[in-house]
């Protein structure tokens, strides 16, 4: 990691700790997910090469110690997101023109606010934003079961006239719970798939609720057997659909792949998945367990003990393994046993380890991590039109995976996000894993003038992604070519044409995180959609906006906060709002390349990409 | 994938449920569990003497399914000598052994110098015994490979396997002693080697 990360890296660091401190994540300012969004930020952050801390006016942090209401910014003030650049922040200004912002207010209050606009009594002209905030906003501020119950008891409730409801009548409530019932249950369909019989009561509450009122309200029959097939529908996924779910392993690590597989489109990880991975110890034996993508770390180290016979009973054994992830270059990271869903959030190369605590110091990395064999690439052979076509294809198949609210849920952990944003990791892994490709291909590449030939590949396949609309593996090439062990290559660099130089030289400063990415920012402006977006730079808008800000002041939720955190995932609604043309079957050929590219193997040990780097061009050349 | 060029792999193999993760952990661990863990694929490493310094044993466990037949492919290409797991309860179980006995065959090509164990496991289960061990015996003589009878459960010969197989390595002195002391059968072995001992 180029020196210049760490004082950014500490910079966000400090926010983090400050709002911790002052209680400023949900309801319980949970250690696990302060840490855990940290280790997220350092997968983050490291894509930019930045040489300065943030520019742009410090965020302002709001302490405990702040007696007054909370004066939340108005809405032209610094809190705005970075992300809009000033196009896009006068188009949200022409959306937002009646957008009165919901004043601060416990998550119940909030919720009833939403019902009331809903039914058209309250912030009428803006309902359709304020219930897709709310939508996808929601877990932060508010438990699932309490948001349901809200829902439940406002349906069947008979609140006289002038009790906080004036103006309605029976139907106008109902109705308004329902549409919200329902736009929350097609929002979080999956999830409460995944979450079985424990969210299932919900639609059925409500239907046994409706049910009843229906020779009251004769018009809710539409609604009442769309609350039943929903039943149906969460009660009982298809047979076959569970069967196959649970027989089916999935391939995650690398050991485990298929081909046949891999050449199958992607579909979306759920926690509920399970798959196989190796975890080693210390010795470098390693064991390999199946699990549940959601498991808790305190499970993966009782599944390991248990295939290492390890019990109780036996005072040699030692029965406090602790679970570390260790990179190829040797870095460590100690998991606690409540950690959940770690394996999306590994780096390329990194690998599970088991040990005692005594134990820490003396993991090292695996031999194939810091030695590596030459090899003929099989880039050679394979067009760049087709391998950018190949990048494309799966960055679109990978980006259709993460699910809207898995964006929210990245950046703010808690009690209540149940939601974790898997899909989302492995985009993060992916782009890290396209950099590290590009080095490692130039990198084992012996030859002077191959070398060159795949500095024009690369340069060319960017251009090609590029206009494509896939930044994110544009970007990725592009960070790869300026990873040091590679821009050091003088003579390579030297061998070529000057035409690719310079297109290359438009391409860096399209990376230039100078101004807040504003070349980045502005590149984005201009392109309609489809589009991927440089997802990294994207959650460290969220990250910032999340930090800026603290989400609740005592019991009152910032709402306007929300309202900011929704108008960023609708950008990403808007990159995804058309469909990317599909090609048409590719040829034997293609196959190969579509699988090469789908199963890249890459060294991402920094330290041996500069040995290799030595050793094609020594220092003193 | 760079291996370790001084590591010597043993691959265990064998049906679903015959004591090939018993007979490996009652080896590196010394301990046996009557519950039974299907195992995906596990490798545990071990010091041991080598040639005139020491190296590192690698033994891996596979799986008793056919879930992933390219990877068994990758361990029989990689591997150094082979033990070949069949349970003394079950007819079946030492047929299973032939398509693998086939792989190795194909993979290997020349298995002359390969090291292969045939191993009876189980040999406790005395009332449940469905193959003698004569009939172990002849198939070793078909296959033209070692074999042996043992029990995870009572520890009966599991070292042994396991340095019976090094004894069988030709292609360079590997043993379990690393601290000199060297049984009969293996300073006799080296004699006929006619390589240098270390103490």
């Amino acid at each position: 990691m180029p020196a210049g990360m760490k004082p950014l890296e500490k910079f966000l660091k400090k926010q983090t700790n400050a709002l911790t401190r002052a209680g400023g994540f949900g309801e319980k300012a949970t250690g696990t997910g302060a840490s855990r969004r940290r280790a997220s930020l350092s997968r983050v952050v490291p894509f930019f090469r930045e040489t300065s801390p943030e520019s742009g006016p410090a965020r302002e942090v709001f302490s405990p110690e702040t007696e007054e209401a909370p004066c939340w910014p108005s809405a032209t003030a610094d809190i705005r997101s970075p992300s809009l650049s000033s196009d896009e922040q006068s188009s949200e200004a022409s959306l937002d023109t009646n957008w009165t912002p919901l004043p601060a207010d416990t998550p119940d209050n909030l919720a009833l606010a939403l019902l009331e606009s809903v039914a058209g009594k309250r912030y009428a002209n803006c309902t359709e934003i304020l219930l897709d905030d709310f939508m996808l906003t929601h877990p932060i501020f508010l438990a699932p079961d309490k948001f349901q119950q809200v829902l439940l008891q406002q349906f069947s409730s008979e609140g006289k006239q002038g009790e906080g409801w004036p103006g309605w009548d029976g139907a106008e409530r109902k109705l308004a719970v329902l549409s919200v019932a329902f736009r929350y249950l097609d929002t979080y369909r999956d999830l409460l798939q995944e979450e079985g019989d424990r969210s299932n009561t919900f639609p059925k509450e409500l239907y046994l609720s409706a049910v009843q009122e229906l020779s009251r309200f004769p018009d809710l029959v539409e609604d009442v057997l769309k609350l039943q097939r929903w039943t149906e529908i969460l009660h009982s996924p298809a047979e076959e659909d569970k069967e196959s779910r649970k027989k089916q392993v999935r391939p995650l690590f690398r050991h485990f792949r298929r081909i046949d597989a891999c050449l199958q489109p992607r579909e979306a990880f759920r926690g509920s998945d399970e798959i196989f991975c190796r975890v080693y110890t210390p010795d470098h034996s390693y064991v390999t367990i199946r699990s549940r993508l959601s498991c808790r770390v305190g499970e993966i180290l009782a599944l390991v003990k248990e295939k290492l016979q390890y019990s109780e009973d036996q005072p040699t054994q030692p029965a406090n393994l602790i679970l570390v992830a260790v990179t190829s270059s040797g870095e460590k990271a100690v998991f606690r046993p409540s950690d959940e869903a770690v394996f999306t959030t590994l780096g390329v190369n990194t690998h599970l380890f088991a040990c005692e605590p005594a134990e820490l110091e003396s993991l090292i990395p695996l031999p194939e991590e810091i030695h590596w064999s030459p090899g003929d690439s099989k880039l050679h052979d394979m067009s760049a039109e087709e391998v950018a076509n190949q990048l494309v294809v799966f960055d679109w198949e990978l980006f259709s995976c993460v699910h809207e609210v898995e964006f929210v849920c990245y950046v703010f952990h808690g009690e209540q996000a149940r939601w974790r944003p898997l899909n989302l990791e492995l985009i993060l892994q992916r782009c890290s894993e396209v950099q590290h490709w590009v080095a490692t291909e130039i990198l084992q590449c012996q030859s002077l003038p191959k070398r060159i030939q795949l500095l024009r590949k690369f340069i060319k396949i960017a251009a090609l992604c590029k206009q494509q609309q896939d930044l994110l593996s544009f970007l990725a090439l592009v960070l790869g070519l300026d990873n040091p062990a590679v821009s050091r290559l003088r003579l390579t660099w030297e061998g070529l044409p000057g035409k690719f130089r310079k297109q290359f030289q438009q391409f860096e400063s399209i990376a230039d995180p100078s101004r807040n990415h504003k070349s980045y920012r502005d590149l984005l402006a201009s392109l309609r959609a489809p589009l991927i977006p440089f997802t990294p730079l994207l959650l460290k808008d969220l990250t910032f906006l999340h930090e800026s800000c603290k989400t609740f002041h005592g019991e009152l939720v910032n709402f306007e906060k929300m309202h900011k955190v929704a108008e960023m995932v609708r950008s990403i609604r808007r990159y995804r709002s058309s469909q990317l043309a599909m090609e048409p079957e590719p040829s034997p050929s293609h196959l190969q390349t579509k699988a090469y590219v789908r199963q890249l193997q890459v060294i991402d040990n920094q330290n041996l990409l500069f040995e290799m780097s030595s050793k094609l061009e020594p220092k003193d050349m | 994938m760079p291996e370790q060029s001084n590591d010597y792999r043993v691959v265990v193999f064998g049906a679903g449920g015959v004591g090939k993760s018993s007979l490996v952990l009652r080896f590196v661990k010394g301990t046996f569990r009557e519950s039974y863990i299907p195992t995906i694929e596990d490798t545990y490493r071990q010091v041991i003497s080598c040639d005139k310094s020491i190296c590192t044993l690698q033994i891996t466990d596979t799986t008793g399914s056919h879930q992933f037949p390219a990877m068994q492919r990758l361990s029989i290409t990689k591997g150094h000598a082979f033990i070949l797991v069949y349970s003394t309860t079950s007819k079946q179980s030492l047929e299973e052994l032939k398509p693998i006995f086939e792989q190795i065959c194909l993979i290997k090509g020349d298995i002359e110098s390969i090291p292969i164990m045939l191993v009876g496991n189980k040999n406790d289960e005395v009332s449940a015994r469905e193959v003698e061990s004569s009939d172990g015996e002849a198939m070793a003589r078909r296959w033209k490979c070692a074999f042996m009878e043992t029990s995870a459960k009572t520890n009966h010969n599991v070292k042994e396997l396991f340095q019976e197989l090094l004894n069988l390595e030709k292609r360079r002195t590997v043993s379990l002693q690393i601290d000199g002391k060297k049984s009969k059968q293996q300073k006799r072995a080296e004699k006929l080697k006619g390589k240098c001992v270390l103490m």
